[in-house]
């Protein structure tokens, strides 16, 4: 708080890494209270490494002689060295106890003079890796907006890549703040998923142009004022926590100077395309009318792999569950969908070592799915009816919403456009009633695979949005197909 | 409160795991032993003289009216089928199957093409498909091939391959792919220089650009892959001869090799001295630009050495040595 005496100037500056925010602040102490007691104990540790070290350094005596307070009445005195906090953590880890203890030694103990942007950036980041469905994401699509290239038409060998913007970091992110600035200021901290091949960007807004905000230092744990923006990796696409589909014609807060969080957030999401355009290489934002709260799911959807487009009936061929390799002897029909799956290109080898653990590992999860159905095969106790229904929910469904290729969707918006009495033809008549259906649950997908296992829905008689074939969250459905244009 | 606890985490009887795992593993084996024999039965019915043997009537049968092939299983004959389609698709590489769409309303059947492409170790990658879907053109009578599913990776722009080789009219304003129209216009041009809607669909072209874009990237995955195998960097187990694997002394100092992202055509190198280094691979694998910039600003040695005497991906380490040889 020794910075009040600072001088306060409007800057276009992002705000700093280092600025703290007092650890007194309650919704702080809450905001890090989410976590795990292993989790707040990786994060002082990391907060510890030498990397890290300099950007916050926590409370030692050597502070503490400088300051006026008494000692005395703190509950933990300054340690001499940052080896000796060190160790203080990994005594902690080593016994069982209370997540408060942990929290308390952060906040009163080594960093009672404040904790960082950047380390509350890193907390955040760590809940999300630990609770990876904690919010719901929204699939963007970058597309060029000046496609008018002249390269590459004459040469021999045309370039068929997607033009990905890239970027580097540092770059990208100045080129944003220069976006913004003049509206917000933001903190920004850009991490790769530990376990996902994305690259994360929390931004953190905040309405002032000052480089020391005189707002309340609750602001600063607020979570409606982060933004995140992950990049998944070589696909021309991008996922955002704002919900706000698409916003940037709401028109309405055109006329107030707009500074509350939502505003905000819309006004950052509106400036990542144009932070990624460079000269003669423009870039646009389309909603692809995709959110799910997983990130497995939005990477399978819409992302770099195989299953972008092909999905439902078609994920047999995004998994290459049907035929091996030109090399497999075996005729594809006397092999299951999980062997050609597991085995990839595999098969010629036989004898090694690593095929037979995968026998091992493999050999669980195909049998369970022989249980709950789904290929069709090796389940002769069955009677035809539903043998003859477990093909045809195969046949619609393909692997999607089995447990082999978990892409859970949470929540599906379908807007029917039919009347109910299947005419068709008068679709003129003014007033056609129209029908929303919204399915929520852990995995929606699955959850209709299961009912038309069962015989509650016709399999072949479904329209393709129940099987997951369209890939999208939202719909919007006349004569039984998707309409592309409302998306 | 505390027995139960107990109970459920106590180990059982030792010896009773022990014959456990002993089972498991058995039967472990038993399923592999399986498989193997599965595989070789399939590979001997395969096999080409024995299906030579079973197509040729042979001399003593020549008199009776049922020809051998008759008589023999439909598995010999499933064998026999499923050799041939493999020798189909190791041979051209690109094979066209017919699907039925379960989901559509009018079952319509769809065009299969399927693309495997041969990656190091002398495997397979998984195959590619693309659904080509045949709709009718507004206001007209042809119908024409549209891509309606595929598995291509998305740093492929299919769309815009199919907007040059497989034109569809109206496509590009109506679809998802606004943006690409005024490319699709000039590439068309400077291709065929016809009309745009009138034009030709070239399924041929299409697969031909897609296949070799395929190939491409498999080729650029896999010279990184050996470039860090050489550099004895890799995770995985390595398929080059070990002679083949450089000695750190050999390495010229470079400790980190990877490519930038999936697609494979950025690679990033770093010097253990603090140097870092980017280059571009081209399709035909060559490195088209490298930069390598030190504390004391850019290495143009090591770019030259990097681009020059052909440049050839593979050959890369071997270049930089002599370079690094020269300087010293």
């Amino acid at each position: 708080m020794a910075r009040a005496k600072t001088l306060r100037a409007p800057t276009t500056a992002s705000l700093p890494n280092n600025l703290r925010i007092p650890s007194t602040t309650p919704s702080l102490a809450k905001s890090l209270g989410k976590h795990s007691r292993q989790a707040l104990l990786d994060l002082a540790l990391l907060w510890l490494d030498d990397r890290n070290i300099t950007f916050f350094p926590p409370y030692l005596q050597s502070n503490a002689r400088n300051d006026t307070n008494d000692e005395e009445t703190l509950p933990y005195p300054a340690a001499e060295t940052i080896e000796d906090i060190r160790q203080a953590y990994i005594d902690l880890q080593d016994r069982k106890g209370a997540k408060r203890e942990v929290l308390e030694r952060i906040l009163e103990g080594d960093w009672r003079h404040g904790i960082t942007l950047r380390q509350l950036a890193m907390a955040d980041l760590r809940y999300m890796d630990d609770h990876p469905s904690s919010l719901r994401w929204t699939a963007l699509e970058l597309s060029r907006i000046d496609a008018r290239q002249k390269k590459s038409i004459d040469t021999p060998m045309p370039d068929w890549s997607t033009s990905i913007p890239r970027a580097q970091a540092a770059t990208f992110v100045r080129a944003l703040q220069q976006e913004i600035s003049p509206l917000v200021k933001a903190h920004f901290h850009l991490s790769r998923s530990s376990t996902l091949p994305l690259t994360f960007l929390r931004i953190f807004i905040l309405d002032t142009p000052y480089q020391t905000p005189r707002q309340t230092p609750e602001v600063f744990a607020d979570s409606s004022r982060v933004i995140y923006v992950a990049f998944p990796d070589s696909c021309p696409f991008i996922y955002t926590s704002v919900s706000t589909s698409t916003g940037s014609k709401a028109a309405p807060s055109t006329s107030s100077v707009a500074t509350d969080p939502r505003s905000l957030q819309r006004l950052v999401r509106d400036a990542v395309p144009k932070a990624l355009s460079r000269p003669h290489e423009r870039y646009t934002l389309k909603a692809t009318a995709l959110a799910a709260k997983s990130l497995p799911t939005l990477l399978a959807l819409r992302g770099p792999g195989r299953t972008t487009a092909a999905n439902g009936a078609f994920s047999i061929f995004a998994d290459a569950a049907v035929e091996g390799s030109p090399l497999d002897p075996r005729p594809s029909n006397t092999v299951s969908a999980e062997e050609h799956m597991r085995v990839d290109s595999k098969v010629v080898s036989t004898e090694d070592d690593k095929e037979n653990e995968d026998a091992i590992n493999g050999w669980g999860t195909a049998s369970k799915r022989q249980k709950t159905g789904g290929d069709g095969t090796g389940d002769g106790h069955l009677s035809p009816t539903s043998k003859k229904r477990r093909l045809a929910t195969y046949s619609r469904f393909g692997t999607t919403g089995g447990s082999h290729v978990p892409a859970p969707l949470d929540r599906l918006d379908i807007r029917l456009l039919d009347a109910p009495s299947s005419d068709g033809g008068d679709a003129a008549t003014a007033a056609l009633p129209t029908i929303s259906l919204t399915f929520t649950g852990s995995d929606v997908i699955g959850g209709i695979r299961k009912l038309a296992e069962l015989g509650v829905i016709d399999p072949e008689r479904m329209p393709s949005w129940m099987t997951g074939e369209e890939a999208v969250s939202m719909a919007v459905v006349r004569g039984g197909k998707r309409m592309k244009s409302s998306a | 409160m505390v027995f139960p606890a107990r109970d459920a985490s106590a180990s059982p009887d030792p010896h009773e795991q022990h014959l456990d795992t002993d089972i498991q593993s058995i039967r472990a084996e038993i399923r592999t032993l399986q498989r193997r024999k599965r595989f070789l039965t399939s590979s001997l019915l395969s096999s080409d003289s024995i299906q030579k043997f079973i197509r040729k009537p042979p001399p003593t049968l020549l008199l009776s009216s049922t020809s051998i092939a008759d008589e023999v299983s439909p598995l010999v004959r499933a064998a026999g089928k499923h050799s041939d389609s493999n020798h189909h698709r190791i041979a051209f590489g690109t094979t066209a199957f017919p699907f039925k769409d379960p989901g559509s309303v009018g079952s319509s059947s769809l065009l299969g093409v399927r693309i495997d492409v041969c990656v190091r170790g002398g495997r397979f990658a998984k195959p590619y498909y693309v659904l080509l879907k045949s709709e009718r053109v507004k206001g007209e009578k042809e119908r024409r091939l549209r891509v309606y599913r595929h598995t291509v990776p998305a740093f492929i722009d299919i769309a815009r391959v199919e907007g040059v080789y497989l034109s569809f009219p109206g496509s590009g304003k109506s679809q998802s792919q606004e943006g690409d129209s005024d490319d699709e216009a000039e590439n068309s041009e400077a291709l065929k220089g016809a009309r745009k809607s009138g034009r030709r669909q070239d399924l041929r072209g299409f697969v031909r650009e897609l296949r070799r874009e395929l190939v491409a990237w498999h080729l650029r995955s896999d010279a990184i892959e050996l470039l860090r195998e050489k550099l004895g960097l890799s995770e995985e187990e390595a398929q080059i001869d070990p002679a083949e694997r450089l000695s750190p002394e050999a390495r010229g100092g470079i400790v980190a090799l990877a490519a930038t992202a999936v697609e494979a055509r950025y690679v990033r190198l770093e010097w253990e001295d603090g140097r870092v280094g980017r280059f571009k691979l081209s399709n035909g694998g060559i490195v088209e630009r490298a930069v390598v910039i030190g504390d004391d600003g850019r290495d143009k040695q090591m770019e030259d050495a990097m681009t020059g005497g052909g440049g050839r991906v593979e050959t890369l380490l071997e270049r930089l040595r002599e370079r690094g040889a020269v300087a010293a």
